[in-house]
């Protein structure tokens, strides 16, 4: 088998410097390198300027927040596009034929060594077309859960409830599932659970659940975004479950708070009292 | 609440005559049967006392007018049954509802009492308490008859106005106008920059675009008057709210005359936490409310004399003896900014 490969392997690179010494190179001298770095910088400057902008403008926009952030991967991908192909005519002037030999190349020698780097890229172009997610959605991807912050052309950057500034390579997408809370809306379904003693007036805890809900500061309501209070009866104890959705997404755990403290004092009022028993439950279930 | 008066008789209803009309179809079908329940549902200024009054001065004594000035409790709520008219008129019905938990009851008991009534019931509403009901307790579901009064547009607004007035009375001058293009004007906008801690002001051209659309050359040139230009200016100001623009134009109006430069424009940039977003709304939805019920409203969480004074300071809002209510020419920018900001759906 190894002296069968031994000729394929020359056979090969016999091909590549037959095809790549057909290539017009350029010397590459100082004016070359600074070119090439400018072109680099250039294209740094202004992705970043982009995606900049555009974040600020979405800030004031209000309603179309999400819309807005949508294009900034997209546009940083055409930004990095173009560079890279101003740096490959820079040091070389292909023809066409040659283009699509070099990149068929160049693609299976950076195939080998820079897999992940390239899967990672390949994850960030699918996440622009297929947006499984945009910038600004609630999203888990895995155990990580926070906000997209940036889409980039190598990672995406989500930022935690406690703060933290996850990065997630883009090629996750090929192997995890994501959850996105929002799918590019500003609000958000929020799911909360009270549990009540199975002996007090369920009824009563329905009623002032669904009150604290919908006079929330929070709240958004529409046909749109229906809200609706569940009662489901446990062993030790019932579960009073609201689903709303939260008018921005940002303001996720204030609107389950603000529910949830007034409801509790509604409920300690109306002598509803709360279950003994610790309910063993997944928030997310 | 205030009991049965004499109408405002003699005012006109220009503008809202297929929505009267609608209303009156109503009436004159109510007879037989379950009533058709009407609600009359507007924003803030936009007529509804001048359609109850036509209402008033056509139906006379069929009519039995309640309106309601602050919360109606359950306790207070009048009783119905021990009214002789047959058509009982309630202006201002968003009181009957506020925004906190148990805040429904009023409403509840009243259109219990409605729908087992044999009178027909004309309501007034709020139209963004109105959204907001209809989202939570289908409201709608109760009034077959729904008629919103429409924003009006500059013809329509230059008639209502007019016609307060005798012909020939008022005059246009047209000072002002020389130093300024009518296609776009120049007003200073205040910015912040990023990496500046203070905010900047630049001028900022904005364009009017349905001065421009007139100016496009047809085949016959039109004519902008100066008369077209001040109305176009009055109603790009109150946004189509036709009591917003009266009290501008009897604001601008010296001796008869109006010129383009006395109608002064209150530029507004509205910054708000969700607290004041909140209270905002909810005085924008009730029109005018006591601080203390805004503090039954809001719990003890919040500090509504902080806000208040907030709101009071952004000129936003004014205190009539403790009674809050939405500056007129605030409520154009202030309805915006809520809508942008998701607080009114």
């Amino acid at each position: 088998m190894v002296g069968m490969a031994d000729p394929l392997i020359s056979n090969v690179t016999t091909e590549i410097s037959t095809v790549t010494s057909g290539l017009p190179l350029k010397t590459i001298d100082a004016n070359l390198v600074f070119y090439i770095i400018s072109i680099i910088i250039i294209a740094y400057v202004l992705s970043y300027l982009l995606s900049f902008i555009l974040i600020h403008v979405s800030e004031r926009i209000g309603w179309y927040r999400t819309t807005v952030t949508m294009a900034i991967p997209l546009l940083k991908l055409i930004v990095y596009t173009v560079a890279f192909y101003y740096i490959i005519i820079a040091i070389i002037e292909p023809s066409l034929t040659q283009v699509v030999a070099f990149s068929g190349l160049f693609g299976a020698a950076i195939g080998f060594g820079l897999k992940d780097l390239f899967a990672d890229i390949v994850g960030g172009i699918v996440i622009i077309f297929e947006k499984p997610y945009q910038i600004g959605d609630k999203v888990t991807v895995g155990d990580k859960y926070g906000e997209v912050k940036d889409i980039g052309i190598r990672s995406t950057r989500i930022q935690t409830p406690s703060d933290e500034l996850v990065s997630l390579p883009n090629f996750t997408i090929f192997s995890l599932p994501v959850t996105s809370g929002n799918a590019g809306d500003l609000a958000m379904m929020i799911v909360i659970d009270l549990f009540i003693h199975p002996d007090s007036d369920a009824g009563k805890a329905m009623k002032i659940l669904k009150e604290s809900l919908v006079t929330s500061k929070y709240v958004i309501i529409s046909k749109k975004y229906p809200c609706t209070v569940l009662l489901e009866d446990f062993p030790f104890y019932k579960r009073v479950r609201a689903k709303g959705y939260v008018n921005d997404l940002r303001l996720e755990f204030e609107f389950k708070s603000d529910v949830t403290r007034r409801a509790w004092a509604e409920f300690k009022a109306a002598g509803i009292q709360a279950s003994l028993v610790c309910p063993a439950f997944d928030a997310r279930e | 609440m205030t009991g049965n008066g004499h109408p405002d008789s003699g005012r006109t209803i220009i503008g809202c005559e297929q929505e009267f009309e609608k209303i009156t179809r109503a009436i004159d079908r109510f007879g037989s049967g379950a009533p058709s329940h009407i609600a009359v549902v507007a924003e803030p200024m936009y007529g509804r006392t001048r359609i109850v009054n036509e209402i008033r001065r056509i139906y006379g004594d069929r009519v039995h007018y309640l309106s309601f000035e602050s919360i109606i409790s359950p306790s207070t709520l009048p009783d119905f049954s021990s009214i002789d008219s047959d058509i009982i008129v309630i202006d201002n019905c968003q009181f009957l509802a506020t925004r906190r938990i148990g805040g429904f009851e009023t409403l509840d008991l009243f259109l219990r009492r409605q729908i087992t009534s044999k009178k027909l019931f004309i309501t007034t509403w709020n139209a963004h308490s109105w959204h907001y009901l209809s989202a939570v307790m289908h409201l709608d579901a109760y009034f077959p008859t729904i008629v919103i009064l429409p924003r009006m547009d500059t013809p329509l607004l230059k008639q209502v106005i007019m016609a307060r007035h005798k012909p020939g009375e008022i005059r246009f001058s047209d000072q002002g106008t020389a130093e300024r293009s009518m296609f776009f004007s120049l007003i200073h906008r205040s910015i912040r920059l990023p990496f500046m801690k203070k905010e900047i002001t630049v001028p900022w051209l904005k364009l009017n675009f349905t001065v421009m659309l007139r100016k496009i050359p047809r085949k016959k040139r039109v004519q902008v008057s100066t008369e077209d230009v001040i109305f176009e200016k009055i109603n790009r100001i109150a946004q189509g709210n036709p009591g917003v623009a009266i009290l501008l134009w009897e604001t601008s109006l010296n001796n008869n005359t109006l010129s383009l430069s006395a109608i002064n424009e209150i530029p507004y940039t509205i910054s708000l936490d969700p607290d004041e977003s909140f209270i905002l709304s909810i005085i924008l939805s009730m029109e005018s409310l006591h601080a203390k019920d805004l503090a039954a409203i809001t719990g003890s969480e919040m500090d509504i004399e902080r806000v208040l004074y907030r709101l009071v300071q952004q000129n936003l809002i004014e205190d009539h003896a403790g009674y809050y209510g939405i500056l007129p020419f605030a409520l154009g920018p202030v309805t915006d900014y809520l809508r942008k900001t998701r607080r009114l759906w």
